[in-house]
């Protein structure tokens, strides 16, 4: 190998290559390796990382909308909020199913969505439409679910998701071989014009990840991967500024509706 | 140094005369306002928070557009990018750097996060060039440097990167803010892979060459 230290064309050639990300491979850990033991290949590459960043710098301007620092405000309000307040609007619902550790964020607190068994969830899906039938209301909405439901293919995922009180509000369908999600408003909940519905999928362990952002339409499609729904276990809509908040930061306003994921056996 | 000079007092537009070794007087006054601001963030002051947001937002959306070439996705990192300058300004002072970089090293990292979590969640890259780009490209016309708000450095940079041809510039810049190898970029700028690895080098070459007179 090369001693880079008595060769500082080639070591200045290759820290700037490093630097812009173009050199890859065996080359880049072989410079990487050299740069842990020699202070000097470890300053080239940080002179050039540091000239290379001015690229940042230069590029044009565009002024961003400016929902964009409402929602860093709010997002930033309901991160105070989780530091100082004991009872946050978002996990107020969780709390009034199962008491909730203080310190936990909301969605780690819906161990009872994990728990449920497909067995309960599908009672729960049949005494939704059933329930319905039996009031002898919304007949021509369960004839649509029930027309939907035998309309989904095999393997698909289904869920009811439900508010506070239990009443079916959105029933969520995912058809694996179109890559696409179906949201259908069944209740009569409606936002303010200032504020989105957002769906959240809750895998396992971790946070939960945004699958979208609801229009005000009756019905919607979204497209989404199986590998985003299939390891989840029940998926939630929260109210956000409207257009929604980043996936990263998780849900920053209250949960109104969950439910389990189930996957319809074939 | 005088040829230097001379290229630069050729190139129309800019009207830029200043020797870029030595700070314009407005540069540093306004880098000491971003840092007194990052300063007040670190002890929590909301207010100087949202000054710097009305400060440097555009500069910093302009980036993240360039990195990921989206403008609701865009929006999407801005917004994470500045929750991480709020949480991590305590730390700014040790990075010894110009506000400005850091904040542009942060915005260009949430962006390349962004692109490569969609990228996991879809399974492939749907990253196309933005129109400006594929335009450079395709007739050579040189894309807009912006060089408002650029610390010292980036003036640096800027006058070396303008000596280099227009599509040399270009690949060496969205090697850089997009993260892509040789490969990626021939990929996407549907270029043979000979033709990039050439560029690149040779834009490279000149700019170390360029750059050695500033260091």
């Amino acid at each position: 190998m090369v001693d880079l230290t008595r060769h500082p064309e080639l070591l200045d050639r290759l820290a700037s290559s490093y630097a812009l990300g173009t050199l890859r491979a065996g080359a880049r850990r072989r410079f990487e390796s050299m740069a842990r033991e020699h202070p000097s290949v470890r300053v080239a590459a940080l002179l050039w990382q540091t000239r290379l960043a001015s690229l940042n710098e230069l590029q044009g301007q565009q002024a961003p909308d400016p929902q964009v620092w409402q929602r860093i405000e709010r997002a930033l309000q309901a991160q105070q909020a989780e530091q100082d307040g004991p009872v946050q609007p978002a996990r107020a619902m969780t709390r009034a199913r199962k008491p909730a550790r203080a310190t936990e964020p909301w969605w780690a607190s819906l161990g009872w969505w994990r728990g449920a068994a497909v067995a309960g969830a599908c009672a729960t899906l049949l005494a939704v439409v059933t329930g319905w039938n039996l009031h002898g209301q919304r007949s021509a909405e369960v004839a649509q679910l029930q027309a939907q439901l035998r309309a989904v293919p095999q393997d698909a995922y289904v869920a009811v998701l439900q508010d506070a009180k239990s009443t079916a509000s959105m029933l969520v369908t995912f058809d694996p071989r179109n890559n696409r999600l179906t949201l259908q408003r069944v209740g009569n909940y409606q936002e303010s014009p200032d504020r989105s519905l957002q769906l959240w999928a809750i895998p396992p362990s971790g946070g939960p990840r945004s699958l979208g952002v609801l229009d005000r339409d009756k019905l919607l499609r979204l497209a989404a991967g199986e590998a985003n729904v299939r390891d989840v276990s029940a998926l939630a809509i929260s109210l956000e500024p409207r257009g929604g908040v980043p996936s990263a930061g998780g849900p920053t306003g209250p949960v109104l509706f969950s439910g389990t994921l189930i996957q319809k056996l074939p | 140094m005088s040829a230097f000079s001379a290229a630069g007092a050729k190139t129309r537009g800019f009207g830029f005369t200043h020797n870029p070794a030595m700070p314009l007087p407005s540069q540093q006054s306004q880098d000491n306002e971003l840092i007194d601001l990052l300063d007040r963030i670190s002890r929590r002051d909301a207010p100087a928070f949202k000054q710097l947001y009305d400060l440097c937002s555009a500069k910093l959306f302009g980036l993240a557009i360039r990195v990921v070439d989206n403008r609701s996705w865009a929006e999407e990192v801005l917004q994470e990018a500045f929750l991480v300058i709020w949480r991590t300004a305590p730390a700014y002072r040790a990075s010894l750097s110009p506000p400005m970089a850091w904040m542009g090293l942060i915005v260009r990292s949430r962006g390349l996060d962004f692109l490569r979590r969609r990228a996991t969640e879809r399974g492939h890259l749907t990253q196309t060039l933005d129109d400006t780009m594929a335009d450079s490209m395709a007739h050579d016309v040189p894309s807009p440097m912006d060089t408002a708000q650029a610390s010292e450095l980036a003036w640096a940079l800027h006058q070396c990167l303008r000596q280099l041809e227009n599509r040399q510039r270009e690949v060496v810049s969205l090697a850089y803010v997009r993260d892509l190898s040789h490969s990626e970029l021939a990929a996407q700028l549907q270029l043979p892979l000979g033709t990039i690895k050439t560029w690149i080098r040779r834009g490279l070459e000149q700019l170390r060459t360029c750059m050695a007179r500033f260091a």
